[in-house]
C-alpha cells in the first residue's frame, strides 16, 4: 500500500480516527495530504505557474504584445528562448502572460462565483430551509441540467459586444481614459461573469448538505437557544466547522474554471487580444500542418497545460480521497 | 420511488421552460440577428424589415417568445438560417444521432479498456507496473483534446498516413471479400475521433476499479475464501471482479458528460457533422432556432440522464434512497 | 442480490470482450483492406442502407470514381436561385440553374438562356429572345413565362428574397413588388412565347450584367408550386448540372444533366466531399482532385521541385479586403488623421511575412481583372516621417490629442487577426497611438455597421459583376446604403454619377479612375490586399479554374486518365 501514486485507497488510518485527538477536520486532511507525495508535487506545480503568473512582469524577457516581425516562427534560441510566433512575439513571455490570465480568472471566479455565490446560497439554503431552499436548489437543477459549454459561448458571444459598450461608457464617465478596453479587462469580465454563473451549483449543493448535519449538533441548538441571531451563527459556529469543506470544494474546482477559460478563448469567446491567453497560444499552433511545420506553437502552451491539468487533477483526487476518510 | 420519478418528471417541463426563455433572451441580447448575417452586403433596411417580420423577427423579445414556444408545443423548433429549406427538427435529429453514435462507442470503449486496467493495476498491486498503469493514464486524462487532436492528426494521418485526416463516412463500410462476400469494417474515419473522445476517460475508471477491487479484496468474504484454499483465479474471477464492477456503474453519468463535452472540440477539430460542430456554427451566427432547439433537447437529455443514474444508485446500493437529500 | 450483482458483471464482461475482438479484428482488416484500395483512393465510403447499390457495382469501385471530378464544398445555405447570397451556396447554384445571361470563363458578358437582345434607342427597354432549345432538366422548354414567372417570384414579398432589389431593381416598379405595393411588375412583358421585355427606370448598361446574377435567375414554375418548401431538395433547373445527392455535412453529387442545351457536359458526375477536414491531405492522398493551399503549405507548393510544384497555380478572386475608417467618427472625420494611419502602416512587409506573400499588397480599390484596373501602385506607401507629419497637421496635433481609439474586425477563432496585430504594433511603433482591437462575429460587426459606431474596421469586398461600378458607386456614392465609411464628397459623387450614364467605355472608367485617385488620397478606405486563390490540380484534370465570381465553370472541365 505504499505505492508512488496517491491512489491509497481511504482506509482508515489509526491515528486520524475523527473526533477522538481533538484535531480540527481540516488540519487533520493536511495531515493526510500531506502524507500523499504526488498530491505535494502537484500543488508545488501549480504554485509554480501560479507564481510565474503573478510574477509575469518581472520575469518576462519581452512585452506579451511586442512584435519582431524580422524573427516570425523561430523555434528556441538565446534571444527567445521558447522561440517566437508568426508575429515574432516572444513565446515565453506570452506563456507567462497567459499563466497571469489562468490565475486572474481563476481566483476571480472561485471568489465570486464559488465563494460568494456559492458558499452564500449553500449556507442560505441549508440555514433558512422552507422555500428558500427550496428556490435556490431548484435554480441550481436548472444550471445543472443545460449543457455548459454551448451555454457558455453563446453568453460570451452576445454578452461580450455589451459588456464592452459598458466599459466604454463607464471610461467616457469616470476618470478612467481607456484602462479597462486596453487591458481587455471587460473581456475578462465577461469570461468571470459567465464561468461563476455555473461554478456557484456545485459549491452551493456541498455546503447545503454539510449545513443541514451541523444545524441538528448541540452546539449549534444551543447557539439559537441562547438567542444569538443568525447571522452569528453562521458566523461563529457554521462558518469555522465548514472552511475546510470551502477550501476542498475550491480546489477541486480550480482545474475546471482554467480549462473552461483557455476552451472558451480557443473558440474566440473569451479573453481578447492582445491578452494572451493558452486558448490563443494552442489555436495558434493547432492544425496538423502548423504542427508539423513548427511543432513549438503548439507544443510550448500544451506542456504547461498539460502539466497544470495533470496537477489540477492529481490535486482534486487526492483530495477526494483524503476526504472519503472522514 | 415511483413518486419520486413522477415528481422528477413533472418538473421537467418547468426546468425546459425556464432553460428555452433564458437561452431566448441571451441569445437575443447581443446585437445583430441572423438575417442582417445572410444579408451581408445587401443591408436594405426596408427589405430587411419586411423579411424580418415575414420570419418573425419582428417585435419585443417576450411576443417573440410567444411565437416561438406555440410552435414549440407543436413540434415546430422553426427553420435553420444555415440550412434553409430545412426545418430545424430535419437538421437536429441527424446531427445528434452521429454524435450519438461517436458517444456511445467512445464510452463502451472506455469501460472496455478502463476496467481491464484498473483490475490489471489492482493485481499488481505492490509492483510498480500498478502506479505506472495509473498515472499513465491520469496523465492522459490530463491533456486537453484541442491539445492533442494536432498532434493525433499529423503522426496518424500525415507522418504514418493510416488514416484520414477528418471527415464522417458513417459507421461502417462494406469490405468485399472477392467480389461476393460482403464484410461490414468500421469506417476509418472512426478512429481518430473515437481516439480523441476516449484518451481522457481511462484514467478515471480505471482509478476506480483498482480502489474498489483493492477494498473487495480485504473484505471478509474474500478472506473466507482464500481461506477455504479457492484458487487465486477463481476468487478474482467469481469474487473480486463483479463486486469491484459495480461502483463504476455510477461513473457512467460523468464519464458521458465528459465525453460529451469532448465530442464538441472533436466535431469542430475533425469535421464530424455532429451537433456540436453545428451548435457551434449556429452560435456564431445566430441561428436562434437551432440553438434553442439544441439547447431544450440537451437540457432534457442531461435531466433524464441524471434521474436515470440515480435509479440505478438505488438498485445497486440499497442505502441510497432516492430524494433522500431533497427531503431532509 | 449476488446474482444481480453477478448479472451485471457478466455483462460489462462480455460487452468488454466484444468491443475488443470487433476492434481488433477491424484493425486487422482495415490494414489489409488498406493495401488493396488505398493506392487510387477508390474506397467507397457508404452507410449500412446503401449497401444495396453499391453491391451491383462492387468490383467497378475505382473505375467509378476515377470517371468523376471530386471537390471539396461547403454545405450550401440554400440551394435556391433567388435566396442566394453567398458565393458557397452559390457554387452549386451556378451549375444547376441559369439565367438570360451568363458570364464566360474570361470573364466576358455571354447570353445563356437568351439567344439574342435588343436594346432600345434611349437604353431603357431590353428585349430578349429565347433559346428555342433551352430545357428543363425534366425535358420542359423554357418559355418566356418562365422567366417572367421566376422574376417575379424573386420580388415576391413572400420569397422574402434579402438581394433581389440589388440585381433586379432598375426596372420599373421592382421596389414596389418587392415591397408589397404592388401585385405585378410593371416594367416586365411577356412579348410571346420566346420574347420577353424589360423596362428599365433609367438607361443603365450594367443591367445585362446584373442579370448574370441567380436572383434573377429562371426556376421551374411547377415544381414550385407543387412543393414551395422543400423543391430545392431535388431542383429541376435549366443548368448543365442536376443535384444527384445531397447528405448534409457529407457530400453533394452532381450529374451532367443530358438536357442542357450545348451538350451533355463532359465531366459526367462532380462529386462534393462537404466533411471538411484538411483538403490538401487528402488531396495528396489521391481522395480529391482539387485542393486549396493555406499559408503553412503555401511554400512547399510554390516550390517546383517538390510534388506539389507543378500542379500549383494561382488566381485573383477579385475582391479586395481593407481597413475602413469611419469618416463621421472622431478622430477620422479628419482626413490627415486617416492619412497618417495609411501612412504608418507597412502592407507588403506584412504580407510578407505574415501570409508568405498569399494575398497581393493592393495597388488600389478597383481589383486586378476588372477594367479600369491599373498596375501601377496608387495608394499611400510606408513613410512614418510621412505619418507623423500628418498627424501634427491635423486638428489633433499629437498622438496624445487623439480620442481613444478603437479597431473592429471580424474573428471567429482566436488567431484571425494576426495581421491586424502587426498594424496596431506598427500604429504604436511609428505613431505613438495605441489601437484597441476588438474581435466580433459578423452578426455585432453588421449590427454596428448600420448604427455607425464603428472607428476602423477591417472588412473586404468582393466583386458581383468585372465593372468598377460595382464597389466605386456601391461603396462610396453618398447616398448609397453600402457606404458603410460614411464617406461624402460632392466630387466623387459628381464623377460616380457622370459615370452611370456616360456611353463611352474608356471615357467611362477613366471617370471611375479619378475617383479612386480622390478616395485613396482622401484614405476613406486603405485598400490592403487582392486576395489570390492558391490552388493545386491533379493532373488529369484540364479546365478547372477558381471562379473570381458567381458563374458556371464545370461543363468546361475534362477529366482523363
Amino acid at each position: 500500500m505504499t505505492s508512488a501514486v496517491a491512489e491509497t485507497p481511504a482506509a482508515p488510518q489509526g491515528d486520524a480516527a475523527p473526533g477522538l485527538s481533538g484535531v480540527s477536520p481540516g488540519a487533520m486532511l493536511w495531515r493526510r495530504l500531506r502524507r500523499k507525495r504526488l498530491a505535494l508535487v502537484s500543488m508545488v506545480v501549480i504554485a509554480i505557474v501560479y507564481g510565474a503568473g503573478i510574477l509575469a512582469p518581472v520575469l518576462a524577457p519581452y512585452s506579451y504584445a511586442e512584435q519582431n516581425l524580422e524573427r516570425t516562427l523561430e523555434g528556441p534560441s538565446s534571444d527567445y528562448w521558447l522561440g517566437t510566433d508568426r508575429l515574432g512575439r516572444d513565446m515565453l513571455s506570452r506563456t507567462l502572460y497567459s499563466a497571469r490570465t489562468t490565475l486572474i480568472l481563476t481566483v476571480a471566479v472561485v471568489l465570486s462565483g464559488s465563494v460568494v455565490l456559492g458558499v452564500g446560497l449553500g449556507l442560505l439554503s441549508g440555514y433558512r430551509g422552507g422555500w428558500v431552499d427550496g428556490a435556490i436548489m431548484r435554480v441550481g437543477d436548472i444550471f445543472g441540467s443545460v449543457p455548459g459549454l454551448p451555454m457558455l459561448i453563446l453568453i460570451n458571444a452576445t454578452t461580450r459586444p455589451r459588456v464592452d459598450e459598458l466599459a466604454r461608457w463607464v471610461e467616457e464617465h469616470t476618470i478612467l481614459s481607456n484602462e479597462l478596453t486596453t487591458t481587455g479587462g471587460a473581456s475578462y469580465f465577461t469570461v468571470a461573469v459567465a464561468l461563476s454563473l455555473f461554478a456557484w451549483v456545485g459549491m452551493a449543493r456541498v455546503i447545503r448538505a454539510q449545513v443541514l448535519q451541523l444545524r441538528e449538533r448541540d452546539f449549534v441548538l444551543a447557539a439559537q437557544a441562547t438567542g444569538a441571531t443568525g447571522a452569528r451563527v453562521i458566523g461563529r459556529h457554521l462558518l469555522p466547522n465548514i472552511a475546510f469543506l470551502i477550501i476542498l470544494s475550491v480546489s477541486a474546482g480550480l482545474g475546471a474554471i482554467a480549462g473552461s477559460e483557455i476552451v472558451l478563448t480557443w473558440f474566440g469567446v473569451g479573453v481578447q487580444p492582445p491578452a494572451a491567453s493558452f486558448g490563443q497560444m494552442i489555436f495558434a499552433g493547432s492544425g496538423a500542418r502548423t504542427f508539423q511545420a513548427h511543432p513549438h506553437l503548439l507544443l510550448v502552451p500544451a506542456v504547461v497545460v498539460t502539466a497544470l491539468m495533470f496537477a489540477f487533477n492529481l490535486l482534486g483526487d487526492a483530495l477526494n480521497d483524503a476526504m472519503r476518510g472522514q | 420511488m415511483a413518486v419520486y420519478i413522477v415528481r422528477r418528471l413533472i418538473w421537467l417541463p418547468f426546468i425546459l421552460l425556464v432553460v428555452s426563455f433564458a437561452t431566448f433572451s441571451i441569445a437575443r441580447f447581443g446585437p445583430g440577428d441572423p438575417l442582417a448575417v445572410a444579408a451581408g452586403q445587401f443591408r436594405d433596411p426596408e427589405i430587411l424589415a419586411q423579411v424580418r417580420a415575414e420570419r418573425g423577427l419582428d417585435g419585443s423579445v417576450l411576443e417573440q417568445y410567444g411565437r416561438w414556444l406555440s410552435a414549440a408545443l407543436r413540434g415546430d423548433f422553426g427553420e435553420s438560417f444555415l440550412q434553409q429549406g430545412f426545418s430545424v427538427s430535419e437538421l437536429i435529429f441527424p446531427k445528434m444521432w452521429i454524435s450519438a453514435q461517436l458517444g456511445l462507442i467512445a464510452l463502451v470503449i472506455v469501460f472496455a479498456l478502463g476496467i481491464p486496467l484498473g483490475l490489471l493495476a489492482s493485481r499488481l498491486s505492490g509492483t510498480w507496473i500498478d502506479p505506472f498503469i495509473i498515472s499513465t493514464l491520469l496523465f492522459l486524462r490530463a491533456i486537453p483534446v484541442i491539445v492533442l487532436i494536432p498532434p493525433l492528426l499529423w503522426l496518424f494521418a500525415l507522418q504514418l498516413n493510416l488514416l484520414p485526416v477528418g471527415g464522417w463516412g458513417g459507421l461502417f463500410d462494406i469490405w468485399w471479400l472477392g467480389g461476393v462476400v460482403a464484410i461490414p469494417i468500421p469506417d476509418p474515419h472512426l478512429y481518430l475521433p473515437l481516439m480523441a473522445m476516449s484518451i481522457g476517460g481511462f484514467g478515471g475508471v480505471a482509478r476506480l476499479v483498482r480502489i474498489t477491487a483493492l477494498e473487495v479484496q480485504g473484505e471478509d468474504y474474500i478472506r473466507t475464501a482464500r481461506a477455504k484454499g479457492l484458487p487465486e483465479s477463481v476468487i478474482s474471477g467469481r469474487h473480486v471482479l463483479p463486486n469491484s464492477l459495480l461502483p463504476v456503474v455510477t461513473v457512467i453519468g460523468f464519464a458521458l458528460t465528459s465525453i460529451i463535452e469532448g465530442a464538441f472540440f472533436v466535431e469542430v477539430l475533425l469535421g464530424i457533422p455532429g451537433i456540436g460542430r453545428f451548435t457551434f456554427e449556429a452560435v456564431v451566427s445566430r441561428d436562434y432556432d437551432v440553438i434553442l432547439a439544441m439547447t431544450v433537447i440537451t437540457s432534457a437529455v442531461f435531466v433524464l440522464m441524471n434521474l436515470l443514474v440515480e435509479i440505478s444508485y438505488t438498485f445497486i446500493d440499497p442505502r441510497i434512497r432516492l430524494g433522500a437529500s431533497a427531503a431532509t | 442480490m449476488g446474482g444481480q450483482y453477478r448479472l451485471l458483471g457478466i455483462l460489462l464482461a462480455v460487452l468488454a470482450v466484444l468491443v475488443l475482438v470487433v476492434g481488433g479484428l477491424s484493425a486487422a482488416l482495415l490494414i489489409g483492406g488498406g493495401e488493396e484500395t488505398g493506392g487510387n483512393g477508390g474506397t467507397t465510403t457508404s452507410s449500412p442502407s446503401e449497401a444495396g447499390p453499391d453491391a451491383s457495382e462492387g468490383g467497378e469501385t475505382v473505375e467509378a470514381a476515377s470517371g468523376r471530378l471530386r471537390l471539396p464544398g461547403i454545405d450550401p445555405i440554400t440551394l435556391d436561385p433567388h435566396l442566394v447570397t453567398d458565393t458557397g451556396s452559390a457554387q452549386y447554384v451556378a451549375e444547376i440553374f441559369s439565367g438570360l445571361t451568363t458570364i464566360s470563363p474570361d470573364l466576358e458578358l455571354a447570353l445563356d438562356l437568351a439567344e439574342s437582345f435588343d436594346i432600345s434607342e434611349d437604353g431603357r427597354v431590353y428585349t430578349f429572345t429565347l433559346r428555342p432549345d433551352a430545357l428543363f432538366h425534366n425535358g420542359r422548354r423554357v418559355t418566356a413565362a418562365d422567366v417572367a414567372w421566376s422574376i417575379d417570384r424573386a420580388l415576391d414579398p413572400e420569397t422574402s428574397s434579402l438581394v433581389a432589389l440589388s440585381y433586379l431593381g432598375d426596372i420599373v416598379g421592382a421596389r414596389e413588388r418587392r415591397l408589397g405595393r404592388s401585385e405585378t411588375l410593371e416594367g416586365m412583358r411577356v412579348v410571346d412565347e420566346r420574347t420577353i421585355e424589360f423596362t428599365l427606370d433609367a438607361p443603365k448598361p450594367f443591367f445585362l450584367w446584373k442579370l448574370t446574377y441567380p436572383t434573377a435567375w429562371v426556376v421551374d414554375s411547377q415544381q414550385v408550386e407543387a412543393n414551395p418548401r422543400n423543391w430545392t431538395r431535388n431542383p429541376n433547373g435549366t443548368g448543365p448540372y442536376q443535384l444527384k445527392e445531397w447528405r448534409l455535412g457529407e457530400r453533394i453529387v452532381l450529374e451532367a444533366s443530358d438536357r442542357y442545351y450545348e451538350g451533355t457536359p463532359s465531366v459526367k458526375e462532380v462529386l462534393f466531399e462537404l466533411s471538411g477536414g484538411s483538403t490538401l491531405t487528402r488531396f495528396e492522398n489521391g481522395e480529391l482532385d482539387v485542393a486549396g493551399i493555406g499559408v503553412n503549405d503555401l511554400e512547399r507548393a510554390q516550390d517546383p521541385s517538390s510534388d506539389l510544384g507543378p500542379l500549383y497555380s494561382n488566381s485573383v478572386e477579385m475582391s479586395i479586403s481593407y481597413l475602413a475608417f469611419n469618416t463621421e467618427a472622431p478622430p477620422f472625420d479628419d482626413v490627415n488623421v486617416r492619412r497618417a494611419f495609411a501612412m504608418a502602416i507597412d502592407r507588403a512587409k506584412v504580407a510578407e511575412t505574415v501570409f508568405m506573400n498569399a494575398w497581393l499588397p493592393a495597388t488600389g480599390i478597383i481589383p486586378p481583372r476588372v477594367p479600369g484596373y491599373t498596375a501601377e501602385d496608387k495608394t499611400y506607401t510606408f513613410d512614418p516621417e510621412g505619418a507623423r507629419a500628418a498627424l501634427a497637421a491635423s486638428s489633433y496635433g499629437s498622438p496624445e490629442g487623439l480620442p481613444p481609439i478603437t479597431l473592429t474586425e471580424m474573428g471567429g477563432g482566436a488567431s484571425a487577426s494576426i495581421d491586424t496585430q502587426a498594424f496596431l504594433e506598427q500604429w504604436r511603433e511609428e505613431l505613438g497611438v495605441e489601437v484597441q482591437v476588438r474581435q466580433t462575429d459578423r452578426a455585432t460587426l453588421t449590427a454596428d455597421l448600420d448604427d455607425g459606431r464603428l472607428q476602423i474596421f477591417v472588412d473586404g469586398w468582393s466583386m458581383d459583376y468585372p465593372d468598377p461600378e460595382s464597389v466605386i458607386d456601391l461603396k462610396f456614392h453618398s447616398t448609397s446604403p453600402l457606404n458603410d465609411v460614411r464617406y461624402q464628397n460632392t466630387a466623387v459623387d459628381a464623377l460616380i454619377e457622370a459615370a452611370r450614364v456616360e456611353q463611352d467605355p474608356e471615357r467611362r472608367l477613366q471617370l471611375y479612375r479619378d475617383a479612386e485617385q480622390i478616395l485613396i488620397d482622401e484614405a476613406a478606405w486603405v485598400p490592403l490586399y487582392f486576395p489570390l486563390a492558391h490552388v493545386v490540380v491533379a493532373p488529369r484534370v484540364e479546365g478547372w479554374f477558381a471562379p473570381p465570381l458567381i458563374m458556371p465553370r464545370l461543363r468546361f472541365v475534362t477529366v482523363t486518365e
